[in-house]
Order: structure tokens, then sequence, then C-alpha cells
């Protein structure tokens, strides 16, 4: 079953499938941007803006998403230290920030029109930015630290303490009175908003997800031979 | 039709933005991913056939 984990299985799979993930990843991004930006109605609240969802939302879900493998990683590596869960989340760190900082100006776009600023430090907005800078201590620390097995250790130590702030973002809509709404799509209750918008949501998202495994797998691909090279 | 799909019905800005940001940061982190593998990769070949080389210096050597 862990298998799959191992360095060379996941190499290949990454020489293997990266070609039939850009096919896919151009479908879906296609269909998306059309349904997104063409064919979904608009809000009868929020007019046009809420076209800014179908990047915002799904930015923000991976984001959250990528730094819960990091963490759960971290631990995995910390604890039973096994080198290639955090080669995962080295791999998979640069992915993470670049989603939570589209996830933050995104927002911040949407954010003006409807509510008339850009910004407010409200719990959802400041905890989102607390994910940013948590990104940018984990990358910043990797680049910094010459020394491999140091880096790898206080990484694995951001990546678990980190974790903390992922359960404040989700529930600080609910915690505390935000400019930000609650989530119209929750795991345990059916979604709130109308379909005609929510197959965008979900394809977008999916197209996301596809471009992050994408960049993973390249990342990985280095990181592997990086660690090679360095070893020699 | 066009001029309207563009304006967004006046938050064209808005949102145009908001794709744009998405698209070049996307397409920044993509090329950045590659390069930095295809550098690794040259290093990495550049090694090995440094390697290549002083084995066969060796062999050499032993012969004599």
């Amino acid at each position: 079953m862990f298998g799959i984990f191992k360095p060379r299985t996941f190499f290949n799979l990454a020489n293997n499938s990266i070609f039939w993930l850009k096919i896919i990843f151009a479908f879906t991004l296609v269909v998306g941007l059309v349904l997104a930006l063409v064919l979904s109605p608009i809000d009868y609240l929020q007019k046009d803006t809420v076209r800014i969802m179908y990047v915002h939302v799904p930015s923000s879900w991976i984001a959250l998403f990528i730094f819960l493998i990091i963490g759960v990683s971290s631990f995995i590596s910390l604890i039973f230290k096994i080198k290639v869960f955090s080669i995962y989340a080295k791999s998979l760190a640069p992915i993470g920030l670049v989603f939570s900082l589209i996830s933050i100006v995104t927002g911040s776009l949407w954010g003006y029109p409807t509510w008339g600023t850009f910004w407010s430090w409200d719990g959802r907005l400041t905890s989102m930015l607390v994910l940013v800078l948590s990104y940018v201590l984990y990358v910043s620390l990797w680049s910094l630290i010459k020394n491999y097995n140091l880096a790898e250790k206080i990484t694995n130590i951001v990546g678990i303490v980190g974790l903390i702030n992922i359960p404040i973002i989700k529930f600080s809509v609910v915690w505390w009175n935000t400019l930000h709404q609650p989530a119209s799509i929750t795991l345990t209750a059916a979604p709130t908003i109308h379909s005609s918008m929510l197959a965008p949501l979900l394809i977008m998202f999916f197209c996301f997800c596809i471009l992050s495994l994408i960049i993973f797998l390249i990342r990985y691909k280095y990181e592997i031979i990086n660690f090679r090279v360095n070893k020699k | 039709m066009i001029l309207e799909f563009f304006t967004m019905g006046g938050y064209g800005f808005y949102i145009w933005l908001s794709y744009a940001f998405a698209t070049l940061s996307l397409i920044f982190l993509y090329y950045r991913s590659v390069k930095k593998l295809n550098s690794i990769k040259r290093i990495e070949y550049i090694y090995q056939s440094e390697k290549a080389e002083s084995l066969s210096i060796s062999a050499q050597v032993n012969r004599f």
C-alpha cells in the first residue's frame, strides 16, 4: 500500500503521468473558464463580481489543503524519520504559497466592490494572512538554512505549528463577526449555492488541483535529483 | 455584446485583474519549476559525465 510513497515509484509515476495530466488540465481549464466567465449567471446582489469566486475559492481551498498535507508530512518526517515526506512537503510549499497569495489578492479585489474596502482585520482575512506568512517562513527557511538536516528539522516544526491555523481559518467566520460570508459549501451539509454556480466552481477547483499536481511532480523530481546530487 | 463581456457590468477591472493575477502567478510558478528541474538535470548530467571520464582515466592508469 505504501509502495507509492517510495521515491523511485513516485519518480516513475511523475515521468509517465505529466503529459496526460497536462491534457486533462487544458480541457478542464477551457470548460471551467467558459462556464465561469460566460455561462454562469450573475449574482442578484454582487452582480458580475461573483465571477471572482471561481478563482478565489478554489485557490483558498488548495492553499489550505496543501498546508494540511505539509503539516501531516512534517509530523511523519519528524516522528518517524522518513525523509521522503519532508521532500513532499518541500515540493508542495511554493505551490501553496502561490495559491494563498492568489486567494488574498483576488479576495481583496472582490472585497472592494462588495464591501467597499480592500482589506479588513477580521478573523478570516487575518488568519489567511497568517497562512501566507507561514508559507513564506517555511519556504524561506528551506532556502536560508544550508545544513539539510537542520533545515528539515526546523521546517518540520514550522509545518506542525502552522497546522493550528487551519481550524482557525475554517471556523473564523463562525467564531467571530466577520465581513467575510460563511462557507456556502461544506462537507457535512448540502451546498447553499445554485448548481449553475456550483458546477464552474468545482470544475475550476478540479482544474487547479490538476495544475498543482503537475507542478508538484516537476518540483518533486527536482528535489529528488537535487538530493541525489548533493549527497554525492 | 463583446463590450458587455469585457466591461462585466462595470466590474471588469476587478474581475480581469483577479484572473490576470492568478494566471501570471501560476505561469511564473510553472516556468520557474521547469527551469529549476532543467538546471538540476544539466548539473546531474555534467556530474555523471565527469564521473565516467574519471573512471575511464583511472582504468587507463591501471592498465599502465
